[in-house]
């Protein structure tokens, strides 16, 4: 061990009492911010989780066509007339200009064909079509406007959560029925609904169609659980009056951080708009994310107050240790070495602070994760969520570190330049 | 930081030497001289006392002799080297591989036993166990009569026990010099003839160059060298057979 850190060690044990203060601040500090980043990034992967599962790591939807390109708009710079009617590519770039001039088309009618290239990709897991559009639900109860969504069970089931979210009743009963329709948890309590009762769907087709009930889902969003119901794809496709089309698919991941880069290369090959989750959930990612920011910000106030507390303790430990400086200067002891016995004590504090914080951290945050509690709306939980994340113990740490032994510099740094024959002289003479 | 460097090369067999040497204190109106011009040579196996009335330059010469301090002018060798070139980090050197210290008021640190204390110096020079650290500690408490008490904490020792672990750490790294500043005024008369009857005892046996500043004329006529201080100069210089 160097021996500025031998030093360094026993000046800070033989200090109990201020270090147990500065430790105290520097363990509660670390402690709260992981506590904060897991319940924080907690909800936040609960949500991504609920959107992936209920709507995939990518929609693909649209076909699109670039516009030809107007006479006026090209001729600067055009170098012949071939390059004047020739469309321009498609832009990855959402936003661009060239985006805004898109005709869309709606629907896919290769949807197969789609599916079957895009499970080439190693990253795809599955593919599901779907075809949806509004359609009015009755019950002997009132009406309501649904979103109709009619789907293929089994490759819905490989490419979302379904399976997880159906509370009630049986998708064995919705495969075999071909009037089977399953309907979000809020949609069935406004209808008075429940498994085995009958409903009458009609769509753009007039002409109202008896479905019975197999099954209630709840995904946790309040959007879909008041709307959406299912009902077989061929069906449905009759009831909207879109026969042999698409209007999306959706595409689940391995890998769903990857979704963006993915979306792109599928909107360039198939010439669909290829919709990533990130992309879509833009708005409320950002909200997780200011919120986690700011617990950060606002927790890590306490590590910096406990570098307030350290870079007291280690003034006063100057002040009080001034002899013993000179003595060691006197015995040969560098500058170098001074600084560090202090910068040391700082070390000693940011480690056992970052280790017992951690511990705490991950006491705090287990048993916040056993305290009831409901949340509706953009998911559903009945407890609270908690993300266990390494990074929250290193960013931890790392904001510990940069405190305390920022807060240690200015005290090591006069320490090493007092002149031991100062204190010599005052206290021999 | 804890790189150990080369021994200290000696190129003389003088233990220290200094020539014309001068030092001004404080600042402005303040400013008086310190040292005029003193001149003083120290041999292994010498013990020279540095005597003379409060203010007149004896602390102020031992520190500069010591390294801890520098001069406003004249040259000062350390076994035959040069120091006024030397950077800090090679001054920091010299004084861990080639200079004890012993101050009046022990100077022990307080949070350390006194074979710690005594391993404090050794630490910095590297090249030692902590096995052979320890031996060594324990066998200079040995030497000054204090092998029994190697594991008590420096607090629990009476004063003239610290002194005497003070002088064993000064002679930790086997330094070629000693410099003591008033070593015993802070003892009573028979710790203070105990203490200095060891510091006689190993600076002939092990030939070291001792230098001590003394009020204590009974101690001063003990030794070999007498140097007497008024107003920054030595105005005499007495050698005893």
């Amino acid at each position: 061990m160097l021996p500025a850190l031998h030093i360094a060690l026993r000046f800070t044990v033989s200090r109990k009492r201020s270090l147990a203060l500065s430790l105290a601040g520097v363990v509660f500090g670390v402690a709260f911010f992981i506590l904060t980043q897991a319940q924080t990034q907690g909800f936040e992967r609960y949500f991504i989780q609920t959107i992936l599962g209920t709507s995939g790591s990518i929609i693909i939807s649209d076909r699109y066509q670039s516009r030809y390109t107007s006479f006026g708009e090209n001729l600067e710079g055009a170098e012949d007339s071939k390059s004047l009617f020739q469309a321009r590519k498609p832009d990855a770039n959402r936003g661009s200009a060239s985006q805004a001039k898109r005709k869309y088309y709606e629907g896919i009618t290769n949807a197969a064909e789609i599916m079957r290239v895009a499970r080439q990709f190693s990253n795809v897991l599955a593919c599901a079509p779907v075809v949806h559009g509004n359609a009015s639900i009755r019950s002997n109860f009132t009406a309501e406007i649904a979103n109709l969504q009619g789907i293929e069970l089994d490759m819905q089931l490989a490419a979302t959560a379904l399976r997880q979210q159906v509370i009630g009743g049986s998708l064995e009963d919705f495969r075999i029925n071909p009037s089977g329709v399953i309907l979000g948890s809020l949609l069935a309590d406004k209808l008075q609904l429940g498994v085995g009762d009958t409903v009458q769907l009609t769509g753009a087709d007039p002409r109202p169609r008896t479905f019975t009930v197999s099954a209630v889902f709840r995904s946790g969003n309040n959007i879909i659980d008041e709307r959406r119901a299912y009902v077989d794809l061929r069906v449905a496709q009759a009831l909207l009056k879109k026969p042999a089309l698409v209007t999306q698919i959706i595409v689940a991941l391995r890998d769903p951080d990857r979704a963006p880069a993915l979306s792109a290369h599928f909107e360039r090959l198939f010439g669909h708009r290829a919709r990533a989750w990130q992309e879509r959930e833009r708005g409320n990612l950002q909200i997780f994310s200011t919120l986690r920011l700011s617990a950060g910000i606002t927790v890590s106030l306490i590590i910096l107050l406990a570098g307030f507390l350290i870079f007291n303790t280690l003034t006063m430990a100057v002040m009080e240790k001034v002899r013993e400086i000179a003595i060691l200067r006197s015995m040969g002891y560098r500058r170098g070495d001074i600084s560090l016995v202090f910068l040391g004590q700082g070390f000693v504090v940011a480690a056992l602070g970052s280790l017992g914080g951690a511990a705490c951290g991950a006491l705090f945050t287990y048993l916040v994760s056993l305290i009831p509690v409901k949340v509706t709306g953009f998911f559903y939980t009945e407890r609270f969520v908690v993300s266990w994340n390494w990074a929250h113990y290193a960013a931890a740490a790392v904001i510990a570190f940069v405190a305390v032994l920022g807060a240690s510099w200015l005290p090591a740094r006069r320490a090493a330049h007092l002149a031991p024959v100062d204190t010599l002289r005052g206290s021999g003479q | 930081m804890s790189a150990t460097l080369e021994a200290p090369p000696v190129l003389d067999e003088t233990a220290l030497r200094c020539a014309g040497m001068q030092k001004f204190l404080g600042e402005g109106a303040a400013r008086i001289q310190a040292l005029r011009g003193v001149d003083l040579e120290l041999m292994p196996g010498e013990i020279h006392a540095v005597v003379g009335p409060s203010g007149c330059g004896k602390s102020s010469l031992l520190y500069i002799l010591g390294l801890l301090d520098r001069p406003d002018a004249g040259t000062l060798w350390v076994q035959g080297g040069e120091v006024s070139t030397w950077t800090d980090e090679e001054l920091s050197h010299r004084r861990n591989a080639s200079l004890g210290f012993i101050f009046q008021f022990h100077f022990l640190l307080q949070d350390f036993t006194a074979a710690e204390n005594i391993m404090i110096p050794m630490r910095r020079l590297g090249g030692w166990s902590e096995r052979d650290m320890r031996e060594r500690a324990v066998s200079l408490l040995e030497a000054v009569g204090l092998g029994d008490k190697a594991n008590r904490s420096s607090r629990a020792l009476s004063g003239g026990e610290q002194q005497r672990v003070a002088i064993a750490r000064a002679l930790a790294n086997d330094p070629a010099v000693i410099l003591a500043d008033e070593p015993t005024g802070n003892l009573d008369s028979a710790n203070s003839e105990r203490v200095f009857d060891l510091m006689r005892r190993l600076t002939h046996t092990e030939r070291k160059a001792l230098l001590l500043v003394t009020h204590n004329p009974a101690i001063a006529n003990s030794c070999d060298v007498v140097h007497t201080m008024r107003d920054g100069l030595i105005v005499n210089e007495q050698r005893r057979g």
